[in-house]
């Protein structure tokens, strides 16, 4: 435990401070938005964050409904907790954005639509898996996961399919679409930074998980040595 | 509104957030250890 403080801790710290320093004083202010456009950094590597971490408690949870593994069912739950944060900080930083650039802090459109149904699928994920009195808990978790990412490409994509108030896409959206280099730049070192903040997260909250299987499991066996 | 207020605020929320997840986390572990040891001892 104290091992795990010893490393997290500062990696946390230097990653966000990292991160921090370089949107907020390195990079280039936006000509169109101004200074407001450097929570798009933060916004976006949450949302990459968060779209990879339901891709791992899908693999996961598939692989639970295969193999029955409780090592699968503890990244399922751990991937999709840090998920479900990561995703709340897309949202989040998305209504801070759009407010001084739109008017407005919220908007049905597609997008924020099909993104608040996704973080709202895996809140009701981990309620499950906290509430159900089940035996099978694992088991309808994980196909509610497998059903639960189906959201996810219509989330990537509704910004393709619809006409919405969320900007285009800026990387793949076709020839006119793109970023300037210095901002690209700062881009893909939010992304890498998040991407191993949210390995970190996964790796803890998966120790966690464990630790609590063998709680669970303790526990079991002494209310059945009491039984006997 | 000086747009400036809601930058801030965007990384306000983000270091609160991400530290304080941290934070939850490590507590928790250390909360579900102690329970552990003390299952233990009690056997």
């Amino acid at each position: 435990m104290k091992k795990l403080a010893l490393i997290s801790i500062p990696l946390v710290l230097i990653l966000l401070g990292l991160t921090s320093y370089l949107n907020l004083a390195v990079a280039p202010t936006e000509a169109t938005m101004g200074d407001v456009q450097r929570i798009f950094y933060y916004h976006v590597a949450s949302g990459w964050v968060g779209m990879f971490c339901f891709f791992v408690n899908f693999v996961a949870s598939i692989w639970y409904l295969w193999k029955r593994s409780p090592q699968s069912d503890a990244l399922a739950a751990a991937s999709a907790e840090v998920g479900v944060v990561f995703c709340a900080m897309l949202l989040l930083l998305g209504t801070l954005w759009a407010r001084p650039v739109w008017g407005i802090w919220w908007t049905w459109d597609a997008r924020l639509t099909t993104t608040l149904v996704l973080w709202l699928i895996y809140v009701s994920y981990l309620i499950l898996r906290r509430f159900s009195t089940s035996g099978q808990t694992q088991v309808l978790a994980a196909a509610f996961a497998v059903f639960g990412f189906a959201d996810v490409p219509i989330v990537y994509m509704s910004i393709r399919w619809f006409r919405t108030q969320h900007p285009s896409p800026v990387i793949g959206g076709g020839p006119d679409s793109g970023l300037a280099p210095a901002i690209m730049q700062t881009l893909l070192i939010n992304v890498a930074a998040f991407t191993l903040l949210g390995l970190v997260y996964i790796w803890l909250s998966y120790k966690l998980q464990r630790e609590e299987q063998a709680l669970e499991a303790a526990h079991a066996q002494a209310a059945l040595r009491g039984a006997a | 509104m000086n747009s400036i207020i809601f930058l801030r605020t965007a990384y306000i929320i983000s270091w609160v957030v991400y530290a304080g997840y941290l934070g939850r986390l490590l507590l928790r572990m250390r909360l579900v250890e102690a329970e552990r040891k003390e299952m233990e001892q009690s056997k």
